[in-house]
């Protein structure tokens, strides 16, 4: 027995580096490109600025509305920023999207290495986010800092956030997953994504809080996976939802996740029967 | 006898989008999702317009069939923008597969190309969002529609979609040597799809005088609407400059069209 664990434990630190070289892909393109991080910053920090200067002129006329006091919807929508730029990593300028590889044939690779394709992608997925969360944790700190945002309500709302915000990450990287697997039998899917895009922004909360909505479209929304990925962690983190909801909550995350990665694993499955390459 | 050159310039264009539109159905599945996302896209900017506006009346003093007259006009410029002008937005492509250098060896202007090389299904579903919200607007306007009026809501419009093809037009041209710039055109229309849809003097006045001389996107809808409806007060400018935001969207994309005719001059391929 101990010897097996030993060696499943020779075995990931010896697949650590492989792990890693191929996680890091997306930040050390951009270390070797310093105009598109300046640029990637001024983005963000003119887009935090917009949102603050636009949901303080909202709210100039009154002290609350729909039970979201000005300092918990400017923290809403700081924060859904933040977290909304983890995601927005510029694998197409690499050509190393699925939409990109498939239309060019060169998908086969991803078949044909070492490394299972639907590893490579997860492998690639946790580098890009954490590159995002540490370029999201810089300007939380500045915001913070600046006064623009303030800290969570409380340090349970902080560890639900924290719990919450990591499972909708989750669900976001299996929703994305789950669009690019379509590449496989519609060769296009730039409509998909885009249509993703705006769904979620709309029904996770990014555009504008869930709170804001009229009853029957936050009743539609809890019913979707999008919700889960921002309006849930951010709710905690401003205090606006109680944190004995956490349980619920987890468990609706949790059966989303395990929805989606069914689903995801069975196409996976499905997509190598599926694959052409310069003709077939 | 032989036609003339406009004539014959303008049946190969038009055999162009033809071709260009059978090829988009070949992918029927994208092509009914490309609509859907047009549609879903302006949808969304409505939802989170009323959403908004149903929360926080009051406007900057505005009222309601104005605000709602300035996000209509929006709406309904980008689509036409998106229809005869959008696939400038995403030259970084050309460039990046070095498609561009084919352009170039074509009898015909290389962004007249740009615009043929794909057709843009998407533009019906903006269009069919636009012209629904645009129709609204019209009928909940507090104003009556003189011909003089009329007038100047069509130059508007042509003016609004003129303008966002200049926005474009100048952020592509650093898409010639740098295609990762067309993250700045993304991010541009996220800027002008959120704030193009309110008065801005509800924003700082710095914000305000940005969106107006900076990203001009006061130009499109905000500007047109307040001379339409009167609300000439605290623009930002004078309400000759407002009422002139159509020439302002012509003379815009008249300068951004030589600009890009010279930053093509000093395009570069990848052959050298």
């Amino acid at each position: 027995m101990s010897t097996s664990v030993a060696s499943g434990v020779r075995t990931v630190r010896n697949a650590l580096p492989r792990l890693a070289g191929v996680a890091v892909i997306t930040a050390l393109g951009d270390v070797h490109s310093p105009g598109r991080i300046a640029a990637r910053a001024v983005r963000l920090t003119v887009s935090v600025l917009l949102v603050h200067w636009l949901w303080s002129a909202l709210y100039r006329g009154t002290a609350q509305s729909a039970g979201l006091t000005r300092t918990q919807a400017l923290a809403f929508a700081i924060l859904s920023v933040l977290i909304t730029q983890i995601n927005e990593t510029d694998r197409w300028i690499a050509r190393d999207t699925v939409y990109q590889h498939v239309g060019s044939g060169t998908i086969i690779y991803w078949f044909l290495r070492p490394m299972a394709a639907r590893r490579y992608c997860l492998v690639r997925a946790v580098g890009d986010r954490c590159y995002g969360l540490a370029r999201a944790a810089v300007v939380y700190v500045v915001c913070l800092a600046v006064g623009l945002l303030t800290a969570p309500a409380s340090s349970s709302a902080a560890a639900a956030f924290a719990v919450t915000a990591l499972l909708g990450q989750v669900v976001v990287y299996q929703l994305g997953l789950l669009v690019d697997q379509m590449c496989f039998w519609m060769v296009k899917n730039g409509a998909v994504v885009a249509i993703l895009e705006f769904v979620q922004a709309l029904l996770s909360g990014a555009l504008a809080p869930l709170w804001f909505f009229p009853q029957w479209f936050q009743l539609f929304s809890s019913l979707m996976p999008f919700q889960a990925t921002l309006n849930v962690p951010l709710s905690f983190y401003t205090g606006r939802m109680p944190v004995q909801e956490l349980p619920e909550q987890i468990a609706l995350q949790l059966a989303w996740i395990a929805v989606l990665t069914t689903l995801t694993r069975l196409l996976w499955r499905n997509a190598s029967d599926k694959i052409q390459s310069q003709g077939g | 006898m032989t036609m003339h050159p406009a004539l014959a310039r303008l049946r190969v264009t038009a055999r162009i989008v033809a071709l260009t539109f059978r090829a988009s159905l070949d992918y029927r599945g994208e092509f009914l999702v490309n609509v859907l996302f047009g549609a879903v896209y302006q949808t969304s900017v409505i939802v989170f317009a009323s959403v908004v506006l149903g929360r926080f009346p009051g406007m900057g003093g505005w009222p309601a069939h104005a605000v709602l007259m300035i996000v209509a006009l929006r709406m309904l410029s980008h689509a036409l923008f998106w229809l005869f002008f959008g696939r400038i937005a995403t030259l970084a492509e050309f460039v990046q597969e070095g498609n561009l250098d084919a352009l170039l060896l074509r009898p015909l202007p290389v962004y007249r190309q740009v615009q043929l090389a794909t057709f843009p299904s998407n533009a019906f579903g903006d269009l069919i969002v636009g012209v629904s919200l645009f129709v609204a607007a019209v009928l909940s306007f507090d104003v009556p529609w003189t011909p003089a009026r009329i007038l100047y809501t069509a130059a508007a419009l042509a003016g609004g979609t003129l303008l966002e093809a200049a926005v474009y037009t100048t952020l592509s041209c650093l898409h010639f040597r740098f295609p990762a710039a067309v993250q700045w055109s993304y991010w541009t229309a996220e800027l002008m799809s959120t704030f193009g849809n309110y008065p801005l003097k509800v924003l700082p006045r710095a914000v305000g005088w940005a969106f107006t001389f900076v990203l001009p996107l006061a130009f499109i809808a905000y500007l047109p609407t307040g001379v339409l409806t009167g609300n000439t007060a605290g623009l930002g400018v004078p309400a000759a400059v407002a009422a002139a935001s159509p020439a302002v969207g012509v003379v815009a994309y008249l300068v951004s069209r030589l600009l890009w005719n010279r930053a093509l001059r000093g395009y570069t391929g990848i052959n050298g």
